[in-house]
């Protein structure tokens, strides 16, 4: 019975790493631009297809070690670009969240059925980071498990320690809370803007490399991928890292204890309750703000 | 202003209806697949073996001495009014002769191509088509499906989990299958078959597709350490997750999966890793060895075209296509809907391996020279086993009691 | 606009669809996405009151109209009770659903809204598909395949003969219009301009922001949910594939090329992006491809969409030509 409950504890902990690498990037985007990205679940499938591309056809030298080389200046390229051109035209009207959600929207089909013609409907699989499996005390933990578990909250902590304690995370922070007053202050704002949806798309990328080589590439998994982020990101209160964090693993473990005592059919039902319950209380999500 | 939108959507309107105007001395063949969403694979295979039909017939001279055309529609995600739609447009507007289907619902197709005569070939596998069929078998009496429904199909696994010479430690069996059409009525039955055998159904979980974290149900199977599971969830990315989950401490299971096996990235992802699992394919060329030199024949000829072994359905709907062929042949006209329609249901269709025969209510009942393949990977390869009904071995291939089962 | 200018749009809009049938009445398939138009054109229209005009982020349009569909499908087919009156009661069902829904998400910030309503979109898959629809008769997985057709005044109105039907759903959808028209023109959507532009200001004007905005789900969802009813009377079958993202997509694309918030731009947006969708059709797999592209395009290039190309040309024709006076 012991046993059990620390197989069902594992399961929920490699579920709530899992749900906070998908949600770091959104976190982060959302805090700082207050836009609400739609194309966020295809950016993931896009770190996973840019993996597959060098690993599988190109064979890169160097494995993964050369892919995340690769992949970063690169996400950033288009995060920023994108950002520049569908983004910000959009920011001088009074609607612009309606037209920001619609824009990405638009973007989102285009990049997910862009994947289905050019890599075909089929799924891809990628070869394993790292294989193999740990026996601690009767249970066994797959390390790449573990691996995605450290890099999950090692990730999150490093970041928030960015934006608390570097001249660029301060700057950050500065646009998130008064965009207008760091304008004042002399932080270019539109630059601000523009990297932050670059490294959000840097941050989903690499998670969706991560998770895509546990799971798969599929040209339709990202729709999936952006509801998760946002439910996890909403629970914790959107634009605070250490809520989606907190989140993450809450219902990670929910999930896990619901599908072992109901079963996986009230998995859905009981995160909605429970989402509903906290918005109830704190309509800005566990640490919301602002 | 007005007039301009008028005359936009004037021109809008022509445009569809265009195609419909030329008339030309070629038969129409309507072949409604998913080309986008979420079924974009399985539409895939189908096409495969319709595709292969209709060049093979047109490069030997046509039908009747015309060219068949193919007439698409996307079916996308089969909602109901999208089926309608297919049904209006390719036997109404198109007036094609035939409509080669392959999945495309659990009823609601019957409804919809039920409204016309052109012999509609489907590969539903699903009692509840069955149900619509019987309500007006005269209406729906161009309505064949391809293959039995999932109820007889889930018979045959169960027989075939019977017959397989593998001492169980315990007669506990886990049943796991998704919450739609297809999965419920094949968990349904096994459980029922299960219960009358004097078996022990320890655990019958129903999933949501998407669910790729399998650590709370591997738990519980852990402790149940059931003689047999069966998982049957036709999607690729649940079952190989499931898999290597279940790898990471196996118990001593004989693990079922059903047609969760066909998608093709089961067996191109898993490999020689999935040695071991059992699985099955309703009218399904059995292999490696196909059963005669014809039926090799064309499995040859599928592996060269498309450089890969054919897919569940693929053999099917290039059947079908081949039998409304020879309807129309014997018939002599192919816009004699309903005099096709009698010839098939009367004479049915010989085959690379024999006999398909429809029966009363206008299915293939699986049996005879058409059963259903039950396979075992080996060596990273499908295997039959078996075919059902009647359950027998198949050639001289033989069942290996899986790596994972130490006894 | 004012509301004459949007009657006037809509009447000739309805004038030139309600005629269209004397010229394809004989094509079933177009005959059949005339009336899918005239169905999305009033669930776009309903989205767009609650997003465009009470500025709600609700994502739950989808959700209600498949409620609508259920619910009076299964009170017709179990408890026979004649489909004129479950559609009623489905559209009563869903207004209730409406404010069940917007009693908790009102009071929310935008992204938290959308999330609410679109987790009621989210749970209805397997709530419909699981024990408990089942046990109320949602026929789980499979469905609902016998669906009774609408009977008035002893003519039966279902999908074998489309002409009528389309009248029957052309009139229906004249009516929901009018709802809609009214509810903007009138003194609510004056008070939900003011709130969307200050709502400080307007809530201390006695501007009651809660009351109207509540008031508006609930409307917004019976008549989606009446339409939902209909649609499943219509179609005589029903499943959860309708929750697939794939129709929520194209309504939201249906409210770009119309142009949020501009209201009887929904209604031209519906009937475009459903002939574009049905144009690019023989493309396949390119086809969502393109309409995304063409919709990032649409809110970059057109962000009012077809009824702000409109009112643009209209102008320009007006300085070009100072002499005519533009009758609408």
């Amino acid at each position: 019975m012991s046993l059990e409950i620390i197989d069902v504890i594992i399961s929920g902990l490699i579920t709530g790493s899992v749900y906070a690498l998908m949600a770091m990037g959104l976190t982060l985007i959302y805090g700082v631009t207050k836009a609400f990205n739609f194309a966020y679940g295809s950016f993931y499938t896009m770190g996973g297809y840019i993996a597959w591309l060098l690993l599988v056809p190109i064979a890169i030298a160097g494995g993964y070690f050369s892919v995340f080389l690769l992949a970063v200046p690169l996400l950033f390229g288009i995060g920023y670009l994108l950002e520049k051109f569908l983004v910000a035209p959009l920011r001088k009207y009074d609607d612009w969240e309606v037209k920001v959600m619609m824009v990405t929207l638009g973007l989102s089909l285009f990049l997910d059925n862009g994947y289905m013609a050019v890599f075909g409907g089929r799924m891809k699989s990628l070869p394993t980071f790292v294989s193999g499996q740990i026996e601690i005390g009767g249970a066994v933990i797959m390390t790449q498990d573990l691996v995605i578990f450290i890099l999950a909250v090692g990730g999150m902590l490093c970041f928030r320690w960015i934006l608390r304690n570097t001249r660029t995370g301060l700057a950050v922070e500065a646009v998130a809370q008064n965009p207008a007053g760091a304008q004042i202050v002399g932080i270019r704002k539109e630059v601000i803007f523009a990297s932050t949806f670059a490294i959000s798309t840097i941050m989903v990328g690499l998670g969706g490399i991560l998770l895509s080589q546990k799971y798969f590439v599929a040209p339709v998994g990202g729709g999936d991928i952006m509801i998760k982020s946002w439910v996890v990101t909403a629970f914790g209160g959107m634009g605070s890292v250490q809520g989606s964090l907190y989140a993450a693993f809450i219902l990670g473990m929910l999930e896990a204890m619901v599908g072992w005592i109901f079963g996986m059919d009230y998995v859905m039902i009981s995160i909605f309750v429970v989402l509903l319950t906290t918005l109830a209380v704190r309509p800005k999500g566990l640490m919301g703000r602002g | 202003m007005r007039k301009l939108q008028f005359a936009v959507f004037a021109l809008a309107m022509c445009l569809i209806t265009a195609p419909g105007a030329f008339a030309a001395d070629t038969i129409k063949v309507g072949v409604p697949l998913a080309m986008t969403g979420s079924y974009t694979g399985a539409g895939e295979n189908y096409w495969q073996g319709i595709k292969m039909a209709i060049d093979e017939i047109n490069e030997g001279g046509g039908l009747l001495g015309k060219q068949l055309e193919v007439v698409r529609f996307d079916s996308k995600e089969y909602a109901p009014e999208v089926v309608m739609q297919g049904a209006d447009y390719l036997c109404g507007q198109m007036k094609v002769a035939s409509v080669q289907a392959g999945w495309s619902g659990w009823g609601q197709d019957v409804r919809a191509y039920g409204k016309y005569d052109q012999p509609f070939f489907c590969d539903d596998g699903s009692e509840a088509a069955v149900q619509v069929f019987r309500e007006d078998p005269e209406k729906y009496g161009n309505i064949f499906q391809l293959t039995d429904t999932g109820i007889n199909q889930a018979k045959s696994m169960f027989r075939v989990l019977m017959a397989l010479p593998q001492k169980h430690h315990n007669n506990k069996v886990v049943i796991i299958n998704t919450d739609d059409a297809w999965g419920t009525e094949v968990g349904d039955t096994m459980v029922e078959s299960f219960k009358e055998k004097g078996w022990d159904v320890a655990k019958r979980e129903t999933v949501p597709y998407g669910t790729i974290e399998w650590g709370p149900i591997l738990t519980q199977i852990r402790k149940i350490d059931p003689a047999i599971i069966h998982v049957e969830i036709p999607s690729s990315q649940e079952v190989i997750t499931f898999f290597r989950q279940f790898m990471k401490a196996p118990t001593n299971s004989v693990l079922s999966y059903g047609w969760s096996i066909v998608p093709r990235e089961v067996m191109d992802t898993l490999g020689k890793e999935a040695d071991g699992l059992i699985g099955e394919m309703p009218t399904a060329m059995p292999g490696p060895k196909a059963p005669n030199a014809k039926a090799q024949a064309w499995v040859d000829k599928f592996e060269k075209l498309y450089g890969h072994s054919p897919q569940g359905g693929s053999w099917a709907v290039y059947s079908g296509v081949m039998a409304w062929a020879n309807a129309v042949k014997a018939v002599g006209d192919e816009t004699k809907f309903k005099e096709i329609n009698k010839y098939i249901q009367e004479h049915g269709y010989v085959g690379e391996t024999g006999l398909w025969k429809w029966d009363a209510d206008n299915v293939v009942r699986a049996g005879g020279d058409v059963p259903v393949g039950h396979y075992q990977v080996q060596n990273g390869q499908l295997v039959c086993i078996y075919t059902d009904p009647p359950t027998k071995p198949y050639a001289d291939y033989k069942y290996q009691t899986p790596p994972w089962i130490k006894n | 606009m004012s509301w004459k200018r949007m009657a006037a749009i809509m009447a000739v809009f309805y004038a030139v669809v309600g005629i269209l049938p004397l010229f394809v009445g004989d094509m079933r398939f177009v005959m059949h996405i005339l009336i899918m138009c005239l169905i999305w054109a009033v669930v776009a229209s309903c989205w767009d009151v609650i997003m465009g005009f009470a500025g709600i982020f609700s994502f739950g349009q989808v959700a209600f109209f498949v409620a609508g569909a259920y619910c009076s499908a299964m009170l017709a087919y179990h408890l026979h009770i004649p489909p004129v009156w479950t559609i009623l009661i489905a559209g009563c069902f869903t207004g209730v659903l409406g404010v069940l829904v917007g009693l908790p998400c009102l009071k929310l910030a935008g992204p938290y809204v959308a999330l609410v309503t679109f987790g009621v979109h989210m749970t209805l898959t397997p709530l419909l598909r699981g024990k408990i629809g089942i046990a109320m008769g949602s026929g789980g997985a499979t469905g609902l395949l016998t669906i009774p057709p609408i009977q008035l005044f002893g003519w039966t109105f279902s999908s074998e003969h489309l002409v009528p039907f389309f009248y029957l759903t052309f009139a229906v959808t004249i009516i929901c219009s009018a709802i809609i028209l009214i509810i903007i023109k009138s003194f609510w959507g004056t008070a939900f301009l003011a709130l969307k532009d200050s709502e400080e200001f307007a809530t201390s004007l006695g501007v009651n922001a809660f009351k109207y905005k509540l008031m508006v789900f609930a409307i917004t969802s019976f008549i989606t949910g009446v339409i939902g009813a209909f649609y499943g009377h219509y179609v005589g079958m029903l499943s959860t594939r309708m929750l697939n993202l794939d129709l929520f997509c194209t309504l939201m694309v249906m409210l770009v090329v119309g142009g949020i918030g501009q209201f009887p731009g929904a209604i031209l947006g519906a009937f475009i992006t459903v002939t574009v969708n049905e144009l690019l059709a023989p493309l396949g797999m390119y086809r969502p491809l393109i309409m995304g592209a063409l919709v990032a395009a649409l809110v970059l290039l057109l962000p009012e969409g077809v009824i702000g190309l409109i009112r643009s040309i209209g102008s320009m024709w007006r300085q070009n030509d100072p002499q005519t006076i533009p009758s609408s």
